[in-house]
């Protein structure tokens, strides 16, 4: 039972990880990437390239995942992002950042191939130790310190505080003289770099595998949806909460019906509470 | 008046080409592919009010696909229903399951609606598996297929053909009249829309259950075309195939998701490379339209139509009344 | 856009060819369909087998062809989805017109195409392990050279029972079709021997973490575990779990307990431990420590093209063999049959007996499509995988 609960966490801490990077990039831009699943998925593969593959040590793997997620962020923003916000259609992100979650997805599965690859051991420590061993507290601790991070960042900083001004009213912004589009780049550098960040630290539970990204896309939006989106500790909480549904309804029932319990949960929240545990009532239609 | 006639003659054209298609299809392997494109396209017809026209981007019509599919293979197989009661009952049966996924998840914005039925397509999966009793689980089942005169490959290719000739003609039929308009309304703008007086859930209702409806004919015949279905068939890939085919062909017509289907059926099967990078050369396709053209393929063609098309050049001749004008500024002095 | 433009030329072209071909080779060449799911999920095991045939087809043609003609192979990439497995069987049959047609891989592919291929009437040799694939009336001429699956957990099944002399069994699938199907048929077999399974549950095939599976087996007092799924990830897990556990619990089951992938995977070497999986006669070494000849000489052939630089093989090497094979049995049809005449063919490998083949000894009857003998199935020691074959478990 407390394995159960350990595990779920554990998961739950990567759907949360996941849900952070959707906040960041939700916050400049207003746009949901289908890519952000995708984002754990590369730091994973690029860490277990780097350090099992390649033989480096493992704080190299660590700049390749957050590297390589970043370079993800700054590919998104630039093909998918920018040249379709221009264009007033508010369908049109969906569609490129599919377009480009398929792409990246079917380009790893044939490079790395379509099997789990293992991921390396990083801190030494021996196999034992059960509850305590390193796969299942680095994401937890990871994802704590991630949301932390971002409130500290957002609260603290100028470069955060751009971040809010964005994120509550772009035009006011930037008539303010801010530089959105620099910004916006910025952020999705920044939600690249944490996504491949939170991929290298649950490497070990997830191993390396290419079809990660699209799970991690839908149960990290569940997260964030129940959650409330724009909220890092709403996705914090909605993350822990899916993963441990997940991890007591395959204890309890087996995982037969693990999906259909995580979807359910999303259905009746936004049904009772469309806007999410804590997120805000923000309706602009217009 | 002219456009919308070649329109009309290209359609005629293309329908006399389908009826006559097993008379000079080379062999039964073409005849196959063109009755697998009819059944994707009773689907896809639907889908298209939904995607095409409202806007509503549900990439998980695969759940509803699978939905229809089994259930044609369970009511004409292990209960040994006569098939076009089993076709009438699995369209009525996702017609519902549109509705019990419509009215929840259309109320949500478009990322949101997008997702939920991503995740209902996922969970169809599940059940699909865990229902072993029922539905033959991970083994599958046999499905039957129809009596003659559809017994034969021509004969249940023109049976296919007939439903998405169907299909074709009622979604003319609602994208011309108010409905359609009222449907790309939403799609371009809810609050438009609402502000003329269409009533946004209802006509999205109606849509997205006409599609279930579609959905479940559609899977009955391509159940009944593969004979076998098992859970792998329906894998999301394929949901996201039938949401490319309308976003390529083009959004808010009928003749560009068509070709788009035919296209994109036909091309991984001729062309050998294409078909090993599968679902990497829809992503680039898929973002090639986005970037490029958003308005599809479709458009393209009629971009370079309207190129080549020497334009005549009209002169209006501007004859003002000179006296009336001189008078009017006098007066104003 | 160059593509489309090309393509009706392109078309033309190969029509023409195909005619041409088709007057010139009505009698010469025998026309082989390969439906490989060389690329996308469980690519591994087709890639080993596309290896084998490969090899085969070509030793035939350089030795003159069988009879005088020369092989042709068509190779079809079904990338393991099973609409476009029945295409491209509905493509090899009715368009390309082969003579015979090897596969799907899968069987989830398989349960699609075979029914087509069966009314096309072209002879199919059948490489799925699922019993449905097979069937004297519906799919007369569909003939099966792997074993069945329920070859493969009866080896287990008896490993466990009578050799270990275990019978509380904790039975282990993944959510997947293939996991599903065989725990299903696993408890039945179980129980039609008589034991109940102490503990039974089905895992979703990504799921993290598999130390609540194996607590719960454990405290219901399993004394072997048996996990019938094909995904490596999982069966990683599930030894990872263990062995971190400290449970020294036999683990006796699919396969996949012994590819090559898992090696990788497990946290320590030693985790492979007290693993015993369904494998093959053939890949076993004897106890004077060398592979059957057949075997070992096809090795030999093989190693400059699946080993680069000659060295060991890292691939489960019956994949190989049963591609090998494959041809061979159709060189056997078409010599004993005299010709490729569809209904002559069924004829000679219906009286087929005791062919003997590297992979395995094929007999068919008229009511009997399963050509893959019980005998050639025995249970191997997982972590003793080296150069493609393993030890035998006692």
């Amino acid at each position: 039972m407390l394995s159960a609960l350990v595990a779920g966490l554990a998961t739950g801490a990567v759907f949360a990880a996941t849900a952070l990077a959707y906040n960041v990039m939700f916050s400049t831009s207003k746009v949901l990437s289908v890519t952000t699943g995708h984002l754990p998925m590369l730091g994973g593969v690029a860490g277990a390239y780097v350090i099992a593959g390649l033989g480096l040590p493992w704080w190299l793997g660590l700049l390749a995942a957050m590297g390589t997620g970043a370079l993800f962020g700054l590919l998104t923003e630039l093909v998918a992002i920018r040249r379709v916000l221009a264009r007033s259609d508010e369908h049109l992100w969906l569609l490129s950042t599919l377009a480009l979650a398929t792409m990246v997805q079917q380009a790893v599965g044939l490079w790395w191939g379509t099997e789990p690859r293992p991921f390396p051991r990083l801190i030494p420590q021996d196999f034992s130790a059960g509850l305590a061993d390193q796969k299942f507290w680095l994401p937890i601790a990871l994802a704590v310190a991630m949301a932390g991070g971002l409130e500290l960042f957002y609260s603290r900083t100028m470069a955060g505080k751009l971040f809010v001004a964005m994120s509550e009213d772009a035009f006011a912004a930037r008539a303010r003289g801010i530089p959105t589009d620099r910004i916006r780049v910025a952020s999705y550098a920044l939600a690249g770099a944490l996504g491949g960040l939170a991929g290298f630290a649950a490497g070990q539970l997830t191993f390396a595998y290419f079809a990660l990204g699209l799970t991690l896309t839908l149960n990290g939006f569940i997260a964030l949806a129940v959650g409330g989106l724009g909220s890092n500790v709403g996705a914090l909480i909605g993350g822990f909460a899916l993963g441990l549904l997940n991890a007591l309804a395959s204890y309890w029932f087996g995982g037969e019906y693990q999906q259909t319990i995580a979807v359910g949960l999303l259905m009746v929240v936004l049904l009772v509470k469309p806007e999410g545990l804590l997120g805000s009532k923000q309706v602009r239609p217009v | 008046m002219s456009a919308e006639h070649r329109r009309l003659g290209l359609a005629a054209l293309l329908a006399l080409g389908a009826a006559t298609l097993p008379f000079w299809a080379a062999d039964q392997y073409q005849l196959h592919l063109a009755t697998l494109i009819a059944a994707y396209w009773v689907l896809i017809g639907g889908l298209n009010l939904v995607v095409g026209y409202a806007g509503q981007l549900s990439i998980g019509h695969v759940g509803l696909l699978s939905i229809g599919a089994y259930a044609f293979a369970i009511l004409a197989g292990k209960a040994g229903l006569h098939p076009a009661l089993a076709v009438a009952a699995s369209g009525a049966l996702c017609g519902i399951a549109g509705l019990l996924l419509g009215l929840p998840s259309l109320r949500l914005p478009g990322f949101y609606f997008a997702m939920a039925t991503m995740a209902v397509a996922l969970i169809v999966g599940e059940v699909v598996l865990a229902q072993g009793e029922l539905t033959g689980g991970g083994v599958g089942l046999p499905v039957p297929g129809f009596p003659a005169p559809f017994d034969s490959p021509a004969g249940f290719y023109w049976l296919t053909a007939a439903a998405a000739a169907v299909v074709t003609w009622l979604t003319w039929n609602v994208a011309r009249r108010m409905q359609g308009r009222g449907l790309i309304a939403i799609r371009d703008s809810v609050v438009t829309a609402q502000a003329v007086g269409v009533p946004v859930l209802g006509a999205k209702l109606r849509a997205f259950v006409f599609s279930g409806v579609c959905a479940g004919v559609g899977g009955s015949l391509f159940a009944a075309l593969q004979s076998y279905i098992t859970p792998d068939t329906f894998h999301f890939e394929l949901s996201l195939f039938f949401f490319v085919c309308i976003i390529i062909g083009g959004r808010g017509g009928i003749l560009g998701p068509f070709l788009g289907v035919v296209v994109l059926t036909a091309l991984p099967e001729l062309v050998s490379p294409l078909a090993k990078l599968g679902n990497f050369f829809y992503g680039l396709l898929l973002l090639a339209v986005v970037l490029v053209v958003p308005e599809g393929i479709g458009r393209v063609f009629e971009l370079v139509a309207a190129r080549l098309k020497p334009r005549p050049v009209e002169s209006v001749p501007v004859q003002p009344d000179l006296p009336r004008l001189a008078r009017a500024l006098r007066s104003n002095r | 856009m160059f593509h489309l433009l090309r393509l009706p030329r392109k078309l033309a072209a190969s029509l023409a060819l195909a005619c041409i071909a088709t007057l010139a080779q009505a009698n010469d060449v025998i026309r082989i369909g390969w439906l490989s799911s060389l690329t996308g999920p469980l690519s591994s095991a087709a890639q080993a087998e596309n290896q084998g045939v490969q090899l085969a087809v070509a030793e035939i043609n350089a030795a003159g062809g069988i009879n005088g003609r020369k092989l042709e192979l068509l190779t079809r990439d079904t990338a393991g989805d099973p609409t476009k497995a029945v295409n491209l069987a509905q493509q090899l049959a009715f368009s390309e017109k082969v003579h015979f047609i090897i596969g799907p891989v899968n069987s989830g592919e398989g349960l699609g195409a075979t029914p087509v291929i069966a009314r096309a009437g072209v002879p199919n040799l059948v490489i799925g392990a699922l019993e449905e694939l097979t069937d004297p009336v519906k799919y007369p001429r569909a003939f099966r050279l792997i074993n069945t699956n329920r070859q493969w957990i009866s080896t287990a099944n008896n490993y466990a029972l009578k050799t270990l002399k275990r019978s509380r069994i904790a039975l282990i699938g993944d959510t997947t079709g293939y996991g599903t199907a065989s725990a299903k048929t696993a408890t039945e077999m179980l129980e039609a021997a008589g034991v109940k399974p102490v503990y039974t549950v089905l895992v979703d095939p990504n799921k993290t973490d598999l130390t609540d599976e194996l607590a719960k087996a454990r405290a219901a007092g399993a004394d072997v575990i048996m996990p019938w799924s094909a995904a490596t990830g999982l069966v990683g897990r599930l030894l990872n779990a263990r062995g971190d556990m400290g449970w020294n619990v036999p683990v006796v089951g699919h396969t996949a307990l012994m590819a090559p992938q898992i090696r990788k995977l497990l946290n320590k070497p030693e985790y492979w431990e007290n693993v015993v999986a369904a494998g093959y006669a053939s890949t076993t070494f004897g106890a004077d420590g060398k592979l059957p000849p057949a075997t070992a000489a096809l090795m030999e052939k093989v190693r400059s093209r699946i080993a680069p630089g000659g060295g060991e093989i890292e691939l489960l090497f019956w994949w190989v063999a049963m591609g090998y094979d494959c041809v061979k049995v159709i060189e056997h049809a078409v010599k004993a049959a005299g010709g490729t005449d569809p209904a002559a063919i069924q004829k000679a490998l219906e009286n087929t007996r005791e062919l003997r083949g590297v992979f395995a000894n094929y007999s068919w009857s008229p009511t009997d499509r399963n050509g893959f003998p019980d005998g050639d199935m025995v249970p191997n020691i997982a972590n003793t995988l080296r150069d493609g074959a393993f030890k035998l478990a006692r």
